[in-house]
């Protein structure tokens, strides 16, 4: 085997007390924490619910791009080539009916109301994932000092990615 | 105990030179819908996705757990990667994109909002909400039995139990525990 021409990438499918979860829950009282992509993004201000569900989040429209990449434009909700019409009820003033977006998208919302998460799933609109591209998706995981790693680095290389577990 | 507390002794102890990885959230099994360990995936130098996931051992035997054989077949796909990595696109274990597109199939609705919900109580064991972690790890097991990530994960917690957990479930369990392992297209011996 070609060594300098192979990598492979192993991650330790094991979960750690991060420090960046800590750091997050020692936030005093955030509005809401939105899981998405890996990311949780903390918001210092959500809009009430009109009907009072309390598993329906409003978001400033400002906070959206920092959310999921998505931001609002005369056509909808665009994200490079993708523009997603959207109602005016999905507008509220300021804010932005995030919750109800997701189900024009066909993306599941999981929430815990009283702990105010919201943890976002795949979303629908944009492609299946590698059902409908072979080109690998990049992410970001720390290694083992907690430097990022991202996968798109690796171009120009064969790369092996192997996930395990140490139990 | 987790991350790099766990695993970094067994990245020392095989003296990994590539790149090792401490992934928390299970960023790279969600990306490539790895439902067991080991399971990997291979990326030519494009970026491009050469196979979807599919077991990946370096040994080949056959183990028995509660009366019921476990077999994995490693040899054969280490030859396969060194084959691949020799003859790149003209190793016959490229896969065609009809043969790709074969193997991969979208999450269904429940898959997806199981995803949603191991996230979300990923991030409440982070944040050190145990309770409410396992109240997702729970919804995600029933909404996508299927991925043994999600028990695994859970099962971390209680160390003294895992074993006797998982060996429960694996005696019930009527499906294959890992994928078929098919190194080449369909149609090839």
């Amino acid at each position: 085997m070609q060594r300098r021409d192979f990598l492979r990438i192993a991650g330790a499918a094991s979960l750690a007390p991060a420090a960046d979860a800590r750091a997050e829950a020692a936030t005093p009282s955030p509005a809401a924490t939105v899981l998405y992509d890996d990311r949780a993004v903390v918001l210092d201000r959500i809009g009430i619910d009109p009907t009072h569900s309390s598993d329906t989040l409003w978001i400033r429209k400002r906070d959206l791009p920092r959310v999921n990449g998505f931001e609002l434009k005369p056509q909808g909700a665009c994200r490079a080539d993708l523009c997603i019409p959207i109602p005016k009820a999905m507008t509220r003033g300021d804010y932005f009916n995030i919750t109800a977006f997701a189900k024009k998208a066909g993306q599941p919302v999981v929430a815990e109301p009283d702990a105010r998460v919201w943890s976002f799933g795949e979303m629908q609109a944009l492609g299946g994932g590698l059902a409908s591209s072979r080109v690998a998706p990049d992410f970001e995981v720390p290694d083992r000092l907690g430097r990022p790693v991202h996968l798109a680095g690796f171009r120009g290389k064969k790369a092996l990615v192997i996930t395990w577990a140490s139990w | 105990m987790g991350g790099e507390a766990a695993a970094g002794r067994w990245y020392d102890a095989a003296n990994a030179t590539f790149t090792t990885l401490v992934d928390s959230k299970h960023t790279v099994s969600s990306v490539f819908q790895f439902i067991n360990v080991p399971m990997g995936v291979w990326i030519d130098e494009h970026g491009r996705v050469v196979r979807p996931a599919e077991p990946a051992w370096a040994a080949t035997r056959t183990d028995v757990y509660g009366g019921k054989p476990l077999a994995i077949e490693g040899e054969a796909y280490v030859a396969a990667l060194r084959d691949w990595v020799t003859n790149g696109d003209k190793s016959v274990y490229v896969l065609s994109d009809e043969e790709f597109a074969s193997r991969v199939k979208r999450r269904s609705p429940a898959e997806m909002e199981a995803e949603a919900s191991f996230k979300l109580g990923v991030w409440f064991q982070q944040s050190g909400n145990a309770a409410l972690a396992a109240k997702y790890f729970e919804r995600a097991q029933t909404l996508n039995p299927d991925d043994w990530n999600y028990h695994r994960q859970e099962w971390s917690f209680t160390p003294a139990d895992a074993g006797k957990k998982w060996l429960e479930k694996f005696k019930q369990f009527d499906k294959e525990y890992y994928p078929k392992l098919e190194l080449k297209p369909k149609g090839e011996m």
